[in-house]
């Protein structure tokens, strides 16, 4: 084993950089390193800084957009739904008064009905009390005149000195 | 009619009256003027005939004097002259008409105006006198105009009343009730 020790020690690894190369190395690490946190990271930093901002931005602005949105289609809704209301009313108004012009017009048309009827019944009711009473005359005058002929046939001397006397009679005693 | 038209005719009732009283045929005149103012009325052709004032005054008289000449006396005949003359025949029924009140007022009667259908007696004329003063009052003396169209009965007026008892006044009475 101490055999192998002295081998090993004796027998160069060829993986195992020199002592004075390691330390170059890392000297030069150090500066490599230091040269980055001094300028390549705040770059860097700012660089995703700024990243984030813009992410943040856009995403407020798609906030305030969407909200924008909602508010916009709300409001779309709310004159949607006037308008809605609005074609109801109308149209509601429109039937009502639809409505009172078909009663109007047929009150009106009845009433024009039952006063023809009642024009009519009067009419008729003229023309029979006319009819009745132009019969009741020309009836009249017929039997006058008939009576005039027989009273000229019949009424002679005797009969008429009869009316004179009763007549006299008549005036003597009113 | 007017007032100037009534005393007109008021004048020439009034000189009728005179002069038929002055020539004392005023009973006789009276009846004649009553039957020719009759006449008159009834006749249109007669009545405007004599009122034609185309027709000469000659012409006119001329019709009365034929008319009358026969049926009338000679003062009744002048008399109805003189006023056709003097171009009121169209007046000379009130003229007469006011000559007969006149006359019965100068006797203290009125005048009844008796239509009859058929002539009337003395004997009737008389009771009917009689019986207009018994109603009236005072005395009435009766003037008859025959008249057939009231076909039967008698019609008396006495100033404003009329007395209808005509057979042609009750046919008109029955044909009011149809």
């Amino acid at each position: 084993m101490y055999a192998a020790m002295l081998l090993a020690q004796t027998t160069k690894n060829p993986i195992v950089p020199e002592v004075n190369e390691l330390f170059y190395s890392l000297v030069a690490f150090v500066v490599l390193v230091v040269l980055f946190l001094k300028f390549a990271y705040p770059a860097v930093k700012k660089g995703m800084d700024d990243r984030t901002q813009r992410i943040r931005n856009n995403l407020d602005e798609a906030e305030k957009a969407k909200n924008e949105a909602s508010s916009v289609l709300t409001e779309y809704q709310h004159q949607l739904q006037d308008a809605k209301g609005e074609t109801n009313r109308i149209i509601e108004e429109a039937r009502q008064q639809a409505d009172k012009v078909r009663k109007d017009l047929t009150a009106q048309a009845q009433k024009e009905v039952d006063e023809m009827k009642a024009k009519a019944a009067e009419d008729i009711k003229a023309a029979q009390a006319r009819a009745t009473a132009d019969l009741q005359a020309s009836i009249g005058d017929l039997v006058i005149q008939l009576s005039e002929k027989v009273i000229e046939r019949n009424l002679d001397r005797d009969t008429n000195i009869a009316l004179v006397n009763r007549y006299i009679d008549q005036v003597a005693t009113p | 009619m007017t007032d100037q038209h009534e005393a007109r005719i008021q004048a020439y009732a009034s000189a009728l009256f005179e002069i038929a009283q002055a020539e004392g045929s005023l009973p006789v005149v009276e009846d004649e003027l009553f039957k020719v103012a009759r006449t008159l009325e009834a006749n249109d052709a007669l009545r405007e005939g004599l009122t034609d004032q185309r027709l000469p005054v000659e012409v006119r008289q001329g019709v009365v004097e034929d008319l009358l000449g026969p049926k009338a006396s000679p003062s009744t005949t002048s008399l109805v002259s003189f006023v056709v003359g003097a171009g009121r025949a169209r007046d000379l029924p009130a003229i007469i008409d006011r000559l007969v009140a006149k006359a019965a007022e100068s006797r203290s009667e009125s005048v009844a105006l008796v239509t009859s259908a058929s002539p009337l007696d003395a004997e009737t004329q008389k009771r009917l006198a009689d019986a207009l003063s018994t109603r009236f009052g005072h005395r009435v003396s009766v003037k008859v105009n025959v008249d057939s169209s009231i076909l039967g009965g008698l019609v008396t007026q006495v100033g404003d009343t009329v007395i209808d008892g005509s057979v042609r006044s009750r046919l008109e009475q029955l044909r009011t009730t149809f």
